[in-house]
């Protein structure tokens, strides 16, 4: 088959692609910390304040996960036409078509499936929702950190409750993100070995290989 | 050795110096500059003292309790000094039809005069019968009181939020105040007990201001419950650098060190225990060395429990009720993803060794 090279990430989306998971993977370290400091520094004096570290640290990176949501959210609405939100929300007869040949793929029903240049309607509905408990841990966070803000209390507390609610919500969620990360890796490898359009490289180069023959 | 009730009965009055120590800690405690204390005394000292009818429903009385037997009686002196409590079961005289004929007239003659003092959980299922008093309902003796009242203080979690017989499933359907009473302001004074000087300030603040404080999205005033307990506590600076008692009774908990790892929550609830701290003494439960359980937060009972871990188990749906910790459920979550990624990776394989290669991938 031949192949031929299509340009489909811009630039910013890949950089808020990269922003945003290299941002949970320190959320997750520093947010793991927190809930559980795994260190007890018995030494007095020793001026080295581990858990004020982390929590600075998850404070910054907190910031630049809602800059690449932020990003995102733009890119919903004014990126190219495979960032849109309406390219892969299961919304349109197309997308709704695709949900379901994309999911008989997925499970070996049949090797056949359309060829996309961005996102399926399974990884679109997928990412939808993980925005969502994106927004979620968000909002939470703002909430924990602002604890004084008569903004976020008006925000967060008819949203979640007693800051303790909150907190909970925002940990519940940190396991949400591993599962995700967990299925998203796999479902790239697998789509990698199975289809050789670039999945994975296209968020480095924001190119994919397609077919020749079909268009999307 | 007399106790405080005892010194109480015997010597009813405040003296001036404990009139102005109690005057001056409510003033800081509203964070008002010492220019203020003077105008709290006036208003405070004023001979016509504001009428209050204080109603007990669901609670323990400790709130009281804790009020006028204050190890270093003048707050509670000074209350009742400030005040005049025209009803109030726990410590008024009267009984029986004497005390409701009294509630009635008090009610009437000073109608959108008096203030009204609830101390204790509303139960409105089966048209409140769970808490009855000379006959009425709760929600009855509410509805009649409260709209005739200049404005309601809700003390104490009970009256604010439900309280513990408010917690899952909550079998008396019991509420706090402000969901049964709209158009009387109502303000929120939480805690389980609230420190007396919180109660303090609100009515001083009244009296001197002619209303009552600003409050946060709850009803709770800014002054006692604007920031959290975690940002004021002597034992903060050991949480910053990672000093933990890891259970009671170990090295790092006779050291003193931060109880978050025992499930403070400190970080999560709003309250100046550090800064007013309780009886007089200087104590509050972490200097004590125990965490902080957030009784000044709606739902504390449910939300805030297991108190001795750090966040709440998750309820598995179905399962009789099994609570586990929310991190094994976590963690058993994501190993059936994982084994679900498993299984599929080895379909696919199986697949490919069977059917050989798809077109795509040649
Ligand atoms: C994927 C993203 C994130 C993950 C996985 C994550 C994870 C966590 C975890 C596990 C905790 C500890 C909860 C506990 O057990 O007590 C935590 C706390 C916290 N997080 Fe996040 N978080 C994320 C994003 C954010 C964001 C965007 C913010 C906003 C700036 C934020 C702000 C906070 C704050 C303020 C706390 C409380 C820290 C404290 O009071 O000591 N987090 N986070
Ligand atoms: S003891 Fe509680 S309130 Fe004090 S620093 Fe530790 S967690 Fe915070």
């Amino acid at each position: 088959m031949n192949y031929e090279r299509q340009y489909v990430w811009s630039i910013l989306f890949r950089l808020f692609h990269w922003a945003l998971a290299l941002s949970i993977v320190v959320l997750a370290i520093t947010g793991f910390y927190i809930h559980d400091p795994w260190t007890n520094s018995v030494l007095e004096g020793g001026g080295r304040f581990p858990m004020a570290t982390m929590r600075y640290i998850h404070f910054v990176a907190g910031f630049v996960f809602t800059a690449a949501l932020i990003v995102r959210l733009y890119l919903f609405l004014f990126g190219n036409r495979h960032e849109r939100i309406l390219s892969a929300a299961p919304v349109t007869g197309r997308n709704i078509k695709n949900l379901f040949t994309t999911l008989a793929y997925y499970s070996y029903a049949t090797d056949r499936h359309e060829h996309r240049l961005g996102h399926n309607a399974v990884a679109g509905t997928v990412y939808l929702i993980t925005y969502f408990f994106v927004i979620g841990q968000m909002l939470t966070g703002f909430y924990m950190l602002y604890p004084e803000s008569a903004t976020w209390q008006s925000i967060g507390g008819p949203l979640f409750g007693i800051q303790q609610q909150a907190r909970f919500i925002h940990y519940l969620i940190m396991w949400y993100m591993f599962i995700f990360v967990a299925i998203h890796l796999y479902l790239l490898i697998w789509n990698d070995i199975k289809s050789p359009e670039g999945m994975i490289s296209s968020i480095f180069t924001g190119n994919k290989f397609k077919p020749k023959h079909d268009r999307a | 050795m007399t106790s405080n009730s005892d010194e109480l009965v015997m010597n009813p009055e405040v003296s001036r110096r404990g009139f102005l120590k109690g005057c001056t800690m409510a003033a800081a405690a509203l964070g008002l500059s010492d220019a203020m204390i003077p105008k709290l005394v006036e208003a405070a000292a004023n001979p016509q003292k504001p009428p209050v009818v204080w109603l007990h429903f669901q609670e323990c009385t400790g709130c009281t309790e804790s009020l006028l037997r204050a190890s270093h009686p003048d707050i509670g002196r000074l209350i009742l000094d400030i005040i005049s409590l025209d009803y109030h079961e726990t410590v008024m005289a009267a009984a029986g039809h004497q005390a409701e004929e009294q509630l009635q007239k008090t009610i009437k003659e000073y109608e959108g005069k008096f203030i009204c003092v609830v101390e204790g959980g509303i139960p409105t299922k089966d048209g409140g019968v769970y808490c009855k008093i000379s006959g009425r309902t709760a929600m009855d003796i509410l509805a009649d009181v409260a709209p005739k009242a200049a404005a309601v203080i809700a003390i104490g979690s009970c009256a604010a939020f439900g309280g513990i017989q408010a917690a899952e499933p909550n079998p008396t359907g019991a509420v706090g105040v402000r969901d049964l009473v709209s158009g009387t302001p109502v303000i929120n004074v939480p805690g389980c007990p609230p420190n007396p000087v919180a109660f303090l300030g609100t009515v001083l603040h009244y009296l001197t201001f002619k209303r009552l404080p600003e409050t946060d999205y709850l009803g709770r005033p800014l002054f006692a419950y604007g920031r959290k307990i975690h940002d004021h506590c002597e034992r903060r600076a050991h949480f910053d650098e990672g000093r933990f008692a890891e259970e009671f009774g170990d090295t790092g908990h006779k050291a003193g060190y931060c109880l978050y790892k025992v499930g403070c929550k400190g970080p999560e609830t709003y309250n100046n225990c550090p800064t007013a701290r309780f009886n007089d003494a200087g104590v509050w439960p972490v200097s004590v060395g125990h965490g902080c359980i957030g009784c000044s937060e709606p739902a504390f009972w449910d939300m805030m429990s297991p108190f001795y871990e750090r966040l709440p188990g998750v309820p598995i749906p179905g399962g009789d009720g099994i609570v586990a910790s929310a991190e094994s459920t976590g963690k058993k979550i994501l190993g059936v993803a994982g084994a679900a990624i498993g299984i599929h990776a080895a379909v696919g394989i199986g697949k490919r060794l069977v059917k050989g290669k798809s077109d795509d991938e040649k």
